[in-house]
Formats: C-alpha cells, structure tokens, sequence
C-alpha cells in the first residue's frame, strides 16, 4: 500500500527496504509515547478533572497529578479516592480492552483471510449478551458485592461456551473449515440474539440496562476488571504475536502455509481459543465495544503494511489509544451525563476508516 | 535428493485417486508430472508435501520415510511454486519471500537473522525480483508474481522444488520466462525439479523425464520422446496427434489432429497431385468428408509427405530431391485408373516433378474427372519457364474443372452412391 512505498525511491529497493525499518520502529516508537500520553490526558478529563466540565468544583491540574503519582500534598483525600478507585482503573481497563479487541481483530483478519472478520465473528458477543441478560434477569446482578462478579463471570462463561459450540460446527474430522466457522458463528449469533431479543422483551424494566450494555461501557470498571483483563491480554497478546510468522503465512492460503512449514490447524486454533479468551473477559466487564477490533487492524495495515510482526504489536498499541480516547470522550462530551462508549467509537471510528480507506485506494501512490 | 515413491495409493473417501504408483526421482532431474484432469497429479504433489497423507511407507526422501519429517522440515525438503498466488492483504514482494525462512526459524521470539536477510536477496537477484522487492505484491504482474514466488521458493532453500502448473495463468511471455528460469536453476545449482504441467509441449521442452499418470495409475515414465508418442497420448488422452520435432531444440512437440469426420466414410477414391504442402488442406478436406485418399509423387521430406503420414494416407513416394522416376510415373498412373476423381493441388512445380502435370493430362486422356484447385493461369509457381503455367492451361481447355479453393473442391466432388 500507498504509505509502505517511500518517497523517495532514487537508492533503489535497498534504500526502499531500510527505509521500511526504520519507519516501523519510529512507528512503534510514536505508538508507546501515544498511549501514555493518552493515558495521562484521559486521567485529566472529566468531571472534577483539570479538564473538563469542573462542576461543582475543578480539581487543579497540581492536584491531580499529585493525586495519580501518589506524591505528599495538601489536597482533600477523596482525591486520591477518585483517581486511584475510579479513574485510574477505568482509564487502564479501556487500554486493556482496546488492546484486546484490535489484537483479537487482527487475529481473526488473518484466521479468516478476510478484512471484515471482528472479535466478535465466532459468537462471543451474542454469547456473552445472553449470560449478561441471564445474570439481569434472574436478579443475581443485583445481589450486592457477589452480583458485579457473578455477572462477568456468567457472560465470560457463556461467551466460552458458544464460541466452543461455534469451533465445533467448523470443524470437520480434525479439519477447521474457516467458511463454515464463520456462517456458524452468524447462524449462532442470530439465535442467541433471538433468544436475548425474547428475554428483555418481556422484562422491559430490564431495557435500558442491556443496551447500555449491548452499546459497551466502561463505568463498571474496577481493579478486579483490570486484574483479570490484564492476564488475560498479557497473555493472549504474546501469544499472537508469537504466531506472527505463521499469520502472515496462513493469510496466503493454509496449503501455502502448509508448505511454508507451519501448522495451519495448530494456529487456527491457537488464534481461535486466545482471542476468544482476551474479547469474552474484556466484554464480561464493559459490554460488547463495537468497531476497535474490526477498524484498527484495518487501519494499522493500512499504515504499516500486512507483516503480523509489526501489525500485531502496531494495532495493540492503537487499539488501547483508540478505546482510553473513545471513552474519555463518552464520559466528558455530556457530562456529567454518559455515552455508550460504543456509540463514540462507531461515530469517530467509522468515518476515519472510510477517509483511510479512500485514501489507500485512489492515491498517493508511488 | 533422492525421492522414491513405492505403491503411493491415496483416496477421497470412496474415491480412489492414486492406485500403487512407484517411482524413483533422482538428483538434479527435472521430472515432468503430466495426465489429463483427474488423473491424480496434484494429489500426488500434496501426498508429496503430505498436506494429504498418503500413509507411512510409500513415500521415503533420501532413505527417510516422509511422515517422520516435521512441517519445517518437510518445508526445507521441497519448496513449492503453486498455480498462482493471490493475496488482498498488503504484502511487498520482498516480505513474500521473507515467508520462505520460516522453516529456518530457530524460535518464534526469533528475528529476521543476516542470513534470513542474504538468502531473501539472493533468491530475490537470481529472479530478477529485487527490483520490485519493495512494491506491493498484488501490484504486480501475473509473471511478476509467479517469479516473485519462486523466489520464496528459493529462500527456502529446499532440496527439490515442486511445482503445480506454473505458468497455468501466465501469458505466452511470462510461461517461458518462469519456465527458463527454474531450468536455468536445475541446470546451473542442480536443484531437482518435480513439475505438474499441462502443457505437453512445455513439458516436452523442459522435463528431462516424464511422468504419465492414468485413472491415477502410472502409465509411463521415461524421456519426452519415449512418453509423449502418438499411442500412448491416444490411450491416456483419447486424443490424435502428431508428434513432430522442433528443428531448433530437438525438443519432441505435439499437435492435435484437427481431423473430424464429418461424413459417413463412403470411400470414394481421390488421388491427390500435390506437394510442397499444398496438398494438407485438401487432404484435410477429402478425409474428413469420407474419401478414401492417395496422393502422389512426392519426395521423401517433403511436407506434403509428411502430412501423408500423419494421415496414414497411401502414396507414391520418390527418393529426397531425386526427380519422378519411370516406376513412381507409373505407380502414380495405377492409383489414378482406380481413383474416382483426380485432383491437382496449386504445387509449385519444377523439373523434378513436372510429371505430375503431365499424369493429370493422362489422366484426362483416360477418361477421369479432373479438378484443379485454385489454379492461377500466368503466376503458377513455375521453375520450368514457362511450361507449367502453359501445362495447367492446356488441363483446363481439355476438361479439368477448375475450382476457386477447397470449398468449391468439395462441393463440387461427386461420392459413390450419390453421383
């Protein structure tokens, strides 16, 4: 694509080659700094934030940083209350998310050697939606303390379990068959969705709460969410990149990759089963988060080029920007009312992927 | 490397689609797969590269039997260049390559090692593909591509190359250009070469031996001029052809006949005054239609007389250059008394073989029906001054019927039973 062909081409394909390098690693360089300046400037927005509505009263900007870095000061303590129980936690679960949804994403893209494939292609939304309903509706979710466990936990369990039934539907004598996987997870997916459709229709006490959830939302998050998210994308997250190689190979066809030496059914699987892990623990706490694990892999392939050795780690690392960005915006831009942050990445993601898209396809080129 | 396949039978469910097949493939052959669709060739390359597997002890590479082989390893055994590879995502041409070192990595934190880095170069200069390393793959041409893959192929650095129908969707120019390239690698580095192709006389000009399968069975195995003859492609083919030999390479070639029947076979007898290839077209015209056919003088050599033995066609033959003889005169004269018509071809005409002029005269004299075809009073191609311009005129005013072109010849021929 257009950004991976240099400028200037005079060195030939040598200079062209280097170039390449050194563009990924400055890449991956602006991409670290980029989310710690997203985490920082997420930390400062909001309601009493240095930045933000500051109604009823605007915490400085000394105050706050004092308050995040835990440094002595004369500030009141439910500072540190809200920084350290609320913000803190809420700002690194959207990283964590954000990262696990566009490394699922860009996983899936390769299992499925198809741009359009999401985190959610094998049924882990429609799953998760049912035990999030189930956990609603049968009241456990308001038992106090046990209730924000048992919640997740039932939505991850049953996220698990369909994407369990959807692997099985696809896989034929040994064989994972990625066409058939994938019309499994929609016929999957619609029923459940049915089924999820029939529960609140009956409840409609019950409504606003499932959309809130089925739109995504951090304002669930805890340290606990974090804990979990962060073992969960850690690992998950090496896995793929450690399969990088073998991506880049399946996305050629799997006897290509077959030829090439790799496993294609190891890796289907493997991919299958970490990205399922990472997206049902990120959505068993904030919901289903549309459009970060389909649009940032796009988006990064686009900027980076196709090779899973840099994709993998560029698109993590943008995925975590994108979603403490997303929903810094969702909590601020009513306040102290907030927005589905799944509405705010379907309204910025969207039309910045077309502009991408249109970009890559008409111009610039070298 | 040394490949041997001993009883390789493999099935799809009920449907048998290798049967006991056994060969050997040396060191530095180029070994052409060949068989009509179905017979069982990719099959056996995937049974090869064990993307199917074939069962323990069929196949064995350098003594080693090919299920003990690890992917990586069965990778840098052979290195495979398929039909045609297509990607949407944004590869460059030189991260395609970088895929042939996968069987190299030592671990999966590894990164690209300097001798990752030489060898991609190296396979990337020997293709003439290092130009383009840095262009988007998909951008390439379909040749471009095709090379581009055989240069990952090469940074693989496998023992043998596999290759399933190459140049399939290449383009005249692109088919050579691929195809020169991989001899130019098994001539100059001795990589041995296992090829699936399509193309007979690709195979022909290429493969040092070929193998034929059959109802996925072995039908022949040997060198080009030994495999590809005319029975054994009419029995495993169902197709008639010629089998020529090409006057640059030596290379055996084949051509289909493009002889239909399009009549019942009434074997009405036509002789044919013809030669310098002037005779093929008519030939062509009066076998397909269900004539009975001879033709005659013709030199040994000449290209009429080859097309005569291409048609299995009785003739009268005279020794390479040498002039009509009284005993050929004479044979020619027994076949026009028992032919029905006589006709003259257009034949360029000199002292060696104006006596087929004057056996047309004598054949009008005998009574026959004469037909000359397109002849072209005052530009007949005349090496005897004049004479055989005056010779075909001198036909024509004593009752030979002059006929435009073939058309007009056949439907102007009278058949037994009808007229």
């Amino acid at each position: 694509m257009m950004s991976r062909t240099p400028k200037a081409s005079d060195g030939g394909p040598d200079a062209d080659l280097q170039h390449v390098v050194r563009r990924r690693k400055l890449i991956l360089g602006l991409l670290l700094l980029g989310l710690i300046g997203s985490v920082l400037l997420a930390l400062l927005i909001g309601t009493l934030g240095p930045i933000g509505p500051g109604n009823p009263e605007r915490i400085s900007f000394g105050d706050a940083m004092g308050a995040i870095f835990n440094l002595p000061g004369d500030r009141p303590d439910y500072y540190n209350v809200i920084f350290w129980e609320v913000r803190i936690p809420r700002v690194l679960l959207a990283g964590l998310v954000g990262a696990a949804l566009a490394c699922a994403g860009t996983a899936m893209q390769a299992v499925f050697r198809n741009p359009m494939a999401d985190p959610f292609i094998v049924g882990v939304s429609s799953g998760a939606s049912l035990g999030a309903v189930i956990a609603g509706l049968s009241g456990i979710a308001s038992v106090a303390v046990i209730g924000s466990f048992v919640s997740p936990a039932l939505a991850f369990f049953t996220a698990l379990v369909t994407v369990f039934v959807v692997y099985s539907l696809g896989n034929v004598r040994g064989k994972l068959y990625v066409d058939t996987l994938l019309l499994s997870g929609v016929a999957v997916a619609a029923f459940l969705g049915a089924i999820v459709s029939f529960l609140i229709y009956f409840r409609s006490q019950e409504y606003h709460r499932i959309i809130f959830w089925l739109l995504g939302s951090l304002s669930l998050a805890s340290w606990t969410a974090v804990g979990v998210l962060a073992v969960a994308v850690s690992i998950g997250t090496v896995v793929v990149f450690l399969y990088s190689r073998d991506l880049n190979a399946l996305l050629l066809g799997e006897e290509t990759a077959h030829n090439l030496g790799s496993d294609p059914e190891t890796v289907k699987t493997l991919m299958l089963v970490f990205a399922a892990v990472m997206t049902s623990a990120g959505v068993a706490f904030t919901g289903v988060i549309g459009f970060v694990g389909l649009i940032v892999p796009h988006m990064m392939r686009i900027v980076v080029g196709a090779d899973h050795r840099i994709l993998v780690p560029s698109a993590t690392l943008t995925g975590a920007i994108f979603l403490i960005l997303a929903d810094a915006l969702a909590r601020s831009v009513i306040a102290p009312t907030e927005l589905p942050v799944g509405i705010i990445t379907a309204l910025c993601g969207g039309p910045f992927f077309l502009y991408l898209l249109r970009r890559s396809r008409t111009g610039g080129e070298t | 490397m040394e490949l041997d396949l001993r009883g390789l039978s493999f099935s799809f469910g009920e449907k048998q689609v290798l049967r006991d097949v056994s060969f050997k493939v040396h060191p530095g052959e180029f070994l052409g797969l060949m068989g009509p669709n179905g017979s069982g060739k990719t099959t056996l390359l995937r049974c090869l590269m064990n993307f199917l597997p074939a069962g323990s002890e069929s196949i064995s590479v350098d003594g080693r039997p090919l299920d003990a082989f690890s992917p990586a390893e069965l990778a840098r055994t052979f290195a495979v260049v398929p039909q045609s590879s297509a990607t949407d995502f944004s590869f460059t041409a030189y991260d395609i390559v970088m895929m042939g070192r996968i069987p190299h990595v030592s671990s999966r934190i590894a990164g690209t090692t300097k001798e990752d880095a030489s060898a991609v170069r190296s396979a990337m200069e020997r293709t003439d593909t290092w130009k383009f390393a840095s262009r988007p793959f998909y951008g390439l041409s379909g040749g471009e591509r095709q090379k581009v893959i055989v240069a990952r192929a090469l940074a693989q650095q496998s023992k043998a190359l596999l290759l399933d129908e190459p140049t399939v969707y290449l383009d005249i120019n692109g088919q050579f250009e691929v195809m020169d390239l991989i001899k130019r690698l098994n001539r100059e580095e001795g990589t041995t070469v296992i090829a699936v192709l399509h193309d007979v006389n690709l195979a022909a000009r290429y493969c040092s031996r070929i193998a034929l399968l059959s109802h996925g069975m072995l039908e022949a195995i040997g060198p080009p001029k030994e495999v590809l003859t005319p029975e054994i492609i009419q029995s495993v083919y169902g197709v008639d052809v010629v089998v020529r030999r090409d006057p640059f390479t030596e290379a055996v070639y084949v051509v289909p006949h493009t002889i239909s029947s399009l009549g019942h076979a009434h074997g009405t007898h036509a002789h044919l005054l013809c030669g310098g290839g002037t005779g093929g077209p008519i030939m062509k015209a009066l076998v397909e239609r269900g004539f009975s056919v001879s033709a005659g003088v013709l030199n040994v050599l000449d290209s009429d007389y080859e097309n005569v033995q291409d048609l299995h066609l009785a003739v009268v033959a005279e020794a390479p250059f040498a002039p009509i003889s009284e005993g050929a005169y004479a044979e020619n004269m027994r076949f026009i008394e028992d032919s029905k018509v006589v006709i003259v071809s257009p034949f360029p005409v000199g002292p060696g073989n104006i006596r087929n002029l004057e056996a047309a005269r004598a054949a009008l004299r005998a009574g026959k029906l004469v037909m000359i075809v397109s002849p072209a009073p005052g530009k007949t191609i005349d090496f005897v001054g004049g004479k055989a311009d005056a010779a075909v005129k001198d036909l024509i005013s004593s009752g030979a019927i002059p006929v435009k072109d073939v058309h007009e010849l056949v439907s102007k021929l009278p058949m037994e039973g009808t007229g």
